[in-house]
């Protein structure tokens, strides 16, 4: 891979001034203002009258249902916080209601967000440009039919999808302090789009993110996860994130970028428990950019505002290629950067948890399944069917990771029943979780010895023929 | 039941609370309505979760030009305006028409980059003044202490106001207070002494001194802060308050400042640091450096110049704090770029073991003399010069070797460059010390200098005795 040092890139930046109007609820963490903080620290840094600025349109319901369920998008285009108690139902089928509110503004936010990393895509198949920022998306947990950890359309999937119609492979890196769910599970069967997470992991929200979560059909080994401890500093982010960027780039060959820079794996995070500075979050996004590649960067996390809009700045300016200085220029929330009014920040005293072998234990495993995916895969040029659940676990039994699961870590992946069925209306649309479910757990309690009951249960449930075949391979 | 105990969760600690131990995963099949309320935990796959690539387009039938931006283009960089033409501009548009640093680069945006143009079209669309009045930011203020963040809230009581506005506005103003808390913190500190045992002062940051505990009402007399005589008198923490300072200091925290001839004298309070025996007992001097300026005070109070008086300190403070940290930027580059030369000489001359060497060499001899021709007699600057003599030595040079490299000489030429040594013949080992002293009564008007002086003097001195 090509990685010439810093040339200078064309930019594109997506930004709406209303973005920072928005705010979720008195003592919600999450803070549309920030992006607006971002936006003001760089005019002031001068770095805006380095770049193209965009105000990106709106996204309509129809982009956004290019993923999202139709009844999904309905629902969030009809809720307001004066019309709430008749959707009782439908905000607890979508999880909108706690971590998720509903507040004022609600749908045109997320039509801005999304309609920012849209227009950024686009741009980038146009090859207008080689980088596209938008600070106002990022929102990496938003499903298909829910919304989930502040997160109700998910920007980035829309994003990558109108990539892929330019692009064989996109790659997505997610620097997050919490795991990439929601990118992940929509492309988690697809080989067109590996999906790359750093982030906690342990009692941790989402929960999800395992190392041996790997993706599953078509996509299997093209989901990467990779599970850390707190108080990750610059040095240990750095040492694992280079070779495993490396690796995947190599064995890869994605055509496009999207990085997700949540910037709440900066040490001092309302909710995060990372320790990075904001030059250590920046080397990430240095690194990549070297690939020289189509580069779409979007934000996400981040819950201390002004470090989040430190971080950005620093990594637009990365994207320019342009130095600034430490000293914060004078700015309409200028106070907010006190008491010193630095751009950067120091790491706190707080003990890292990741051990250098704990680190390089991950590194290896991440490594032999890289090591399994067909090198270079340049031969699917032909389009491919989309359906790709047709395959969907052909070559999870395969596989034998599932061996070396504990049988405890295998209790954990059953789940109730229930689980996902407390929701009413369960014929109803996007909701058809047991059935999924089970698909995706099936070929794990196979290796456990369990798989009979399971089994049985899909070959009633399954509608799909190929599931069955993939029983029936499985004994 | 789960909801109410979820939301009593995520109270307590926000995201994170959501988080599903996978560690405790198996106990969690015990309590199955605390699994059932965490909605998320695994990857699921599916037709409902998974999205739907679209079809790789063929590169012969893609069409980029084709496709729709999908978004307003509001700036491009130009290369055709030098950056510091750019610079001015934008500062002029800030400064003198009140636009912000997006607006004039929209503006000139709009003029296709012309800059002429642009800077002419300024006047034409200044933008609009804040649509916040003075009463509308009174009325925030109050509905915010009631309501907190609920804007929903704060807006029936600003039902003109978008929410959007509210949170807006919410955000530029809570840096403000951080000002005001600063100046609480002040007004603390000047208190402090007087009501020692008194917890009364609660003032915290977020202002809550406003509310305050005793609000005893008072007899009648004179206001302790503006002077005002008055029937009813507000027993505060800051003294007795006539009904306007009362009212000021309940809604701000501050003491409503005051000037003009009533209470103590403008001139007084103008000085700040005059201060003054009555200034000490009312504690009403502004923080060091504060001043009142009576007419400003005035304007305010005669209705809507006060806004106009006020809209220009702000965008004056503004142009300073620009100003302050662009310098600062300045400095600290100048200190990187300068900190690697400094250190590759620095570490040539640190490297010698015996650094300062009191032998002259003829060489060194030579770059003394051609130092005294640049620096005259700035001793320090020719022993950096050389590098391995102190100031000391480099005096000693100068006085025994005065005659024999003719440095008198010399040291006029300097000065028909320079002007005239400032003690000019004061060194001389003739010259008495009542002449030095009246040189500097002359030369020094402020008190650096005379410090200043008076160390040449004692080196003089010194250098006297040497010379005998």
């Amino acid at each position: 891979m090509a990685t010439q040092p810093h040339s200078r890139k064309r930019v594109c930046y997506y930004y709406d001034s209303d973005i920072g109007n928005y705010y979720y609820g008195q003592g919600h963490p999450m803070k549309p203002h920030r992006i607006r903080m971002t936006h003001n620290l760089l005019l002031n840094y001068g770095l805006y009258r380095k770049m193209e600025i965009y105000r990106p349109h709106k996204a309509t319901a129809e982009e956004m249902t290019k993923f999202h369920s139709d009844d999904y998008i309905r629902f969030l285009r009809s809720i307001r916080p004066d019309n709430m108690s008749e959707y009782n139902k439908q905000m607890q089928r979508f999880n909108v209601g706690e971590d998720c509110p509903v507040f004022d503004g609600l749908y045109e936010f997320c039509q801005l967000s999304a309609g920012g990393s849209v227009a950024a895509a686009v741009k980038l198949n146009k090859q207008a440009s080689e980088i596209c920022i938008n600070w106002g998306g990022g929102l990496h947990h938003a499903k298909k039919s829910e919304a989930s950890g502040f997160c109700y359309v998910n920007d980035i999937v829309l994003g990558i999808l109108e990539l892929l119609k330019y692009h064989q492979r996109v790659l997505y890196i997610d620097i997050d302090v919490h795991h990439g769910d929601g990118v992940e599970e929509a492309f988690y069967t697809t080989d067109r789009v590996m999906t790359v997470s750093f982030h906690k992991y342990g009692e941790y929200f989402p929960g999800t993110g395992d190392l041996r979560d790997i993706g599953a059909g078509k996509g299997k080994y093209y989901a990467v996860n990779i599970p850390l401890r707190d108080g990750m500093d610059d040095d240990a982010y750095e040492s694992i994130f280079v070779p495993i960027i490396s690796k995947v780039m190599e064995t890869f060959q994605p055509s496009a970028v999207v990085l997700q820079c949540g910037a709440d794996s900066l040490t001092g995070d309302r909710l995060g428990c990372f320790n990075l500075t904001v030059k250590g979050h920046g080397k990430c996004v240095e690194f990549v950019k070297k690939y020289n590649l189509p580069f779409m960067m979007v934000g996400g996390g981040g819950y201390t505002i002004r470090n989040v809009s430190r971080a950005w700045t620093y990594e637009t300016s990365v994207a320019l290629g342009v130095e600034i200085a430490n000293e914060l220029p004078y700015n309409d929330y200028f106070e907010y950067f006190g008491p010193d009014f630095k751009l950067h920040i120091s790491p706190s005293n707080m003990a890292n948890q990741n051990t250098p072998e704990y680190l390089e234990k991950i590194k290896t495993r991440l490594f032999e399944n890289l090591r399994m995916l067909p090198h270079a895969p340049g031969v699917q040029v032909l389009a491919i069917p989309e359906d790709a659940i047709n395959e969907d676990s052909d070559n999870e039994d395969k596989v034998d990771k599932d061996d070396r699961l504990p049988q405890k870590d295998l209790d954990k992946r059953i789940v109730p029943e229930n689980e996902f069925s407390d929701s009413e209306d369960e014929g109803e649309g996007g909701r058809r979780d047991n059935r999924s479910y089970k698909g995706r757990k099936r070929p794990r309690l196979d290796k456990g010895g369990e798989g009979k009951e399971g089994g049985e249960e899909k070959v009633k449930e399954e509608s799909k023929g190929d599931k069955v075949s993939v029983e029936q391979e499985s004994r | 039941m789960v909801l109410a105990e979820k939301n009593n969760e995520n109270a307590r600690n926000g995201r994170r609370s959501r988080g599903p131990s996978p560690n405790g995963h198996v106990q969690a099949d015990s309590t199955s309505e605390d699994e059932s309320s965490v909605p998320v935990d695994k990857i699921r796959v599916g037709r409902d979760y998974q999205a739907v690539c679209p079809e790789l387009q063929p590169e012969n039938q893609r069409k980029p030009e084709l496709l729709a931006d999908r978004a307003l283009l509001v700036w491009s960089p130009t290369e055709t305006i030098a950056e510091t033409k750019l610079e001015d501009y934008i500062v002029l548009a800030k400064d003198k028409y009140g636009y912000n640093g997006e607006q004039a680069l929209g503006m000139l945006f709009w003029h296709k980059h012309d800059l002429e143009r642009a800077m002419l079209d300024l006047a034409n669309f200044t933008p609009f003044p804040d649509e916040w009045s003075v009463e509308d930011k009174v009325l925030f203020e109050q509905a915010f202490q009631f309501h907190g963040k609920s804007f929903h809230r704060i807006r029936q009581m600003l039902p003109d106001k978008s929410i959007a506005s509210l949170v807006k506005y919410y955000y530029s103003w809570k840096k403000t207070r951080s000002r005001t808390s600063l100046m609480d913190k002040q007004a603390r500190k000047l208190n402090a002494p007087k009501e020692d045992g008194a917890p009364s002062e609660g003032g915290s940051e977020n202002g809550s001194n406003e509310e305050s505990d005793h609000e005893d009402k008072g007899e009648g007399g004179a206001c302790s802060n503006c002077g005002v005589v008055c029937s009813v008198t507000q027993v505060t923490a800051k003294g007795a308050l006539c009904n306007s300072c009362y009212q000021h200091w309940r809604r701000t925290g501050l003491l409503r400042p005051t000037s003009g001839p009533v209470a103590g004298g403008p001139g007084k309070r103008h000085g700040g640091a005059g201060g003054g025996p009555l200034g000490a007992r009312h504690k009403r001097r502004p923080p060091r450096g504060m001043f009142i300026n009576h007419d400003d005070l005035a304007a305010m109070a005669s209705g809507n110049t006060g806004v106009t008086v006020l809209r220009a300190m702000d965008r004056e403070l503004d142009s300073l704090q620009r100003q302050i940290q662009q310098n600062k930027q300045n400095i600290s580059s100048l200190k990187r770029k300068h900190s690697d030369s400094v250190e590759d000489l620095r570490a040539a001359g640190e490297g010698q073991p015996g650094r300062f060497n009191a032998r002259w060499s003829n060489e060194e001899l030579l770059i003394a003399v051609q130092g005294v021709r640049k620096y005259g007699k700035d001793f320090k600057s020719i022993a950096d010069a050389i590098g391995n003599k102190t100031e000391h030595h480099v005096r000693t040079f100068f006085v025994n070797y005065r005659k024999r490299y003719n440095l008198d000489t010399i040291l006029k030429e300097w000065e028909m460059d320079n002007g005239p040594l400032p003690e000019d013949v004061a060194m001389a080992d003739s010259r008495s010390e009542n002449v030095d002293s009246q040189d500097n009564d002359v030369i020094c008007i402020s008190p650096t200098p005379v410090q200043h002086e008076k160390k040449k003097e004692t080196k003089n001195g010194k250098m006297a005795q040497m010379a005998k």
